[in-house]
């Protein structure tokens, strides 16, 4: 019997590493589906790169048989926590499949450090205040811009994707809200902490969330709407795991436009004559299991043909910049882009859209490095093409 | 990490030069030294001692692999065969180290399906899920027979391991399904056997069609454990698809009633398989955690697949099944027989996994250990088998996880208790439980297949003295420097 150092532990999700996971290999493709879904294991192809590897490597290092060395970076950081592991495993501990490699990453972190360039999104941070590194920005500008109160209903937490990378989404949804009237304002945001989370660096984490909530409850909001899917998930479901449950409603920019066309407050009204194949976001699909809502708007949309990848919903194809994998892995990340780039061209489509300014991003990159000559675009960024009316 | 024996590897050759060697037959990406890498390859699911490989390959070609048994030969470096290390026998673990060979990733292509005399040539990192995915997008009217085991088991594995399948009561062991192999022996020679033993460089991928009539010399391999070669690509057999299906669930209440049925369905010929399990597991299987068994509730359940060409045929065997039933109810059984599919609508969908194979047990993937005694059985034998397992089973407190089917038209049958375990907990105590297991079925004349070494240990001091001395002498024979998985059989 192998003895465990218990002061290593200290959280149920590693602890459940020692209970669970025979290593049956049903976590490397999807169910049932028999399709590849694991982009870390496909490419490093070593068991210790795929989910039931790294549930062994939490084994090894908390009983001894594993030495911290640099050798563990690579298979605890190069994995893009798309959760399609948890999605395939059939096992009791599916669903924290995931939250286990994030332990894993916490502890690897305070023994060997973070993968290359990993750091820098807690140094920037803790700089300005976004993963970037670029200027903070208050957001006072956009608020003089679109005359926004200093007190209102919702808050639109643009995330730093869309406020230093993919302006075009923050400037769509805007726009988008300030059309349908939504009583909206902007905070002077930090990092939601996506990031830290995902790659176990978590010295900034419930700062900044605390920071947040302070932001939100000082402009009186109640509900909060993102256009990032990384910004949804962490506001929905870490901020609660790491005790700072905010008790605003959260919605993603899809689900209020859903909410406002099932409540005929709005209706598209020109036509947006494409080919259009929709890629599900990890952290909208998987880890938040919303796949229909983005379809069921697309399909409302005049003109609009949405055809199916391959991979899709609970099968989708990661992107591969999530997880810290864009900054820590860049090129690999642009491989898994790749893929998913190809999938979407062999639908027929011209466009590839998502509902994630990261994903974008990535599949943005990969479509200009690999020459693909493919349009991605957000869904608010179809939206604000076409007219909308808005009823009431 | 847990240290076991010791075989001084490298006393002929460096670590640092057989690593450079690896990297020149199998490329940088495709070899470890790493720890990190190495440790998922040192143990499994079962109660066996973990041990660390030295290196892992992961090759793409056959040439690659002959390259590396002439040079493992040659310094006398042990060589284990991986695909995803599903046995439950801990037969991948490398308990002298050596180089861990990872057929799972790369060499996992389906080589060609022959849908005229029904047979798939597949490389040997072919896993269940993959196999099943390709018939029935390009060959609907064939089926493999698939076992209860995870998707991703590898396929040659299994075969190569006498496992079992969803067509056992008729087709008996799946290592009796194999048609040809291709195979490195330790001089780096490259035998084809079977009918695809024709030509001298390759084979035609029509050429795979039967193993006999020249002498088997398929059985230098199957069931050996990967000691005698290594093998490259692997024909199995395939079956008709047929039309109409029919699961029946059969629920007996008193504790050996199913062993008659086992028997005389065997004989019968109408069923394809028949899985019977202590109820504990089916409970399981639909959903209730940590089961018991209350009074009066039937100790054993089966479900039985069917299929036929027609309605009439599906009737007809059906007919027959229930005049068993009613036979053996007049000899004094307590047997009762439902449609499955009602009952699963009944109860709970998830009771139709079963029959959507390759499945999970899923009551079997509960926590982190799993191991068993599987085992042939003599089906006269199942009455005691049941009896004193169960006394077994009280005496420590755990809840009966038997499993058995009949197999080949009734010529034989399984017996196989099985564990679920949590593997830093409650590992000693199952070991404990299943030593004395294994001890009663041996002595009930029960052989275990995917055999680990603790247990093989056990059947030599059984095993007629001159099985032995043949064995070993063709395993000498076979692998004169023992680098083909050492250990195994306690070679």
């Amino acid at each position: 019997m192998v003895e465990i150092d218990e002061n290593l532990i200290g959280k149920d999700v590693l602890e459940m590493a020692f209970d669970r996971c025979i290593k049956c290999s049903t976590c490397k493709y999807s169910y049932k589906d028999f399709e590849k879904s694991c982009p870390s294991g496909e490419k490093f192809l070593f068991e210790s790169y795929w989910a039931s590897g790294r549930i062994r490597i939490i084994r090894g290092v908390l009983n001894g048989d594993l030495e911290w060395t640099k050798d563990l970076i690579d298979p605890i950081f190069a994995c893009t926590t798309c959760g399609a592991c948890m999605d395939s495993c059939q096992a009791p501990h599916a669903d924290y499949i995931v939250e286990m490699i994030e332990a894993l990453r916490e502890l690897a972190v305070k023994n060997i450090g973070s993968a290359e360039n990993q750091k820098f999104l807690v140094t920037r941070c803790e700089e300005s205040c976004n993963p970037y590194g670029e200027p903070n920005s208050d957001n006072v500008e956009l608020k003089k811009e679109y005359t926004l109160p200093d007190k209102a209903e919702w808050i639109y937490f643009i995330g730093c994707t869309s406020n230093y990378r993919q302006k075009s989404i923050r400037d769509s949804t805007l726009r988008f809200l300030k059309k349908t009237g939504i009583d909206f304002t902007l905070i002077d945001e930090h990092c939601c902490t996506s990031p830290m989370i995902r790659t176990g660096q978590l010295s900034i984490v419930d700062e900044y969330m605390k920071y947040n909530i302070e932001q939100i409850k000082n402009a009186g909001a109640t509900k909060v709407i993102t256009s990032c899917a990384g910004c949804y998930k962490t506001l929905t479901k870490d901020f609660e795991r790491f005790g700072n449950d905010s008790e605003f409603e959260i919605y993603h920019s899809l689900e209020l436009v859903k909410k406002l066309l099932d409540e005929k407050k709005i209706e598209f009204k020109s036509e947006y004559n494409k080919t259009v194949t929709y890629h599900d976001p990890c952290h909208l699909g998987r880890h938040m299991g919303i796949y229909e809502l983005p379809r069921e708007i697309y399909r409302q949309i005049p003109g609009l043909n949405l055809v199916e990848m391959k991979r899709n919903r609970n099968f989708a194809w990661c992107c591969g910049a999530g997880g810290g994998v864009k900054i820590g892995y860049p090129d690999w990340a642009l491989e898994i882009s790749k893929e998913r780039l190809e999938e979407a061209k062999e639908t027929g489509a011209t466009v590839i859209t998502s509902t994630c300014p990261f994903c974008k991003t990535n599949l943005s990159d990969a479509s200009v490095h690999y020459n693909i000559d493919f349009q991605v675009l957000d869904l608010m960024e179809i939206l604000d093409q076409i007219d909308i009316n808005v009823l009431s | 990490m847990t240290a076991i024996k010791q075989r001084n590897i490298f006393e002929k050759i460096s670590k640092d030069n057989v690593y450079s060697k690896l990297v020149e037959i199998f490329g940088s990406d495709c070899v470890s030294d790493k720890d990190v890498d190495l440790y998922p390859y040192s143990q499994d699911m079962t109660e066996n001692k973990p041990h660390m490989p030295d290196f892992v390959v992961i090759p793409e070609n056959k040439e690659q692999l002959i390259e590396l048994v002439k040079f493992c030969n040659e310094y006398s470096i042990p060589i284990v065969p991986y695909t995803t290390g599903n046995n439950v026998g801990g037969l991948t673990i490398p308990d002298y180290g050596g180089i861990v060979v990872d057929f799972g990733k790369k060499m996992n292509k389906i080589l060609h399906i022959d849908d005229n005399m029904m047979y798939a040539l597949l490389e040997p990192g072919v896993t269940f899920g993959q196999l099943k995915k390709h018939l029935e997008e390009n060959y609907s009217s064939l089926r493999y027979s698939f076992p209860n085991a995870p998707p991703y088991s590898g396929v040659v594995g299994n075969v190569l391991l006498s496992g079992m399948t969803n067509l056992g009561a008729k087709i008996g062991s799946m290592a009796d399904s194999i048609n040809g192999l291709e195979v490195i022996t330790a001089d780096g020679n490259v035998a084809r056997i079977g009918s695809c033993f024709y030509g001298k460089d390759k084979a035609e991928d029509d050429s795979w069609w039967c193993r006999y009539p020249m002498p088997d010399l398929l059985g230098l391999f199957v069931n050996f454990q990967g000691m005698t070669g290594l093998v490259t690509k692997c024909a199995v057999q395939l079956w008709p698809k047929e039309p109409i299906e029919k699961p029946q669930l059969v629920v007996f209440f008193g504790l050996t009633d199913l062993a008659p049925f086992l028997r005389e369905v065997g004989r019968a010929d109408i069923v394809n398989d028949v899985a019977a399990f202590s109820v504990e597991v089916a409970k399981m299987e639909v959903g209730i955690p940590e089961p018991v068994r209350y009074p009066e509730e039937p100790p054993y359940t089966a479900v039985v697949p069917m299929s036929a060409k027609t309605e009439n045929q599906m009737n007809a065997k059906l007919e027959i099944l229930n005049g068993i039933i009613e036979k053996l109810n007049n000899e004094g059984t307590n047997i009762h027989l439902i449609d499955y599919s009602e009952f699963a609508k009944l109860f709970n969908l998830k009771a139709l996994n079963i029959f959507n194979l390759p499945s999970q047990i899923l009551s079997l993937h509960e926590y982190s250990g799993l191991t068993w005694f599987g085992a042939y059985a003599p089906s006269h034998k199942f009455e005691e088998l049941i009896e004193k397992t169960d006394e077994l089973y009280r005496k420590h407190g755990v809840p009966p996880f038997n499993y058995l089917k009949i197999m080949k038209g009734g010529h034989y049958g399984i017996f196989r208790p099985i564990f679920r375990f949590k593997k830093y907990k409650d590992q000693d105590k199952i070991v404990k439980l299943l030593e004395e297991i294994a001890d009663v079925c041996i002595d009930l004349g029960c052989i275990p297949y995917k055999t680990p070494s603790w247990l093989t240990a056990k059947l030599r001091k059984k095993i007629n003295p001159g099985w032995i001395s043949l064995f070993e002498k063709i395993k000498h024979c076979m692998d004169p420097n023992n680098i083909f998985n050492p250990g195994r059989w306690n070679t």
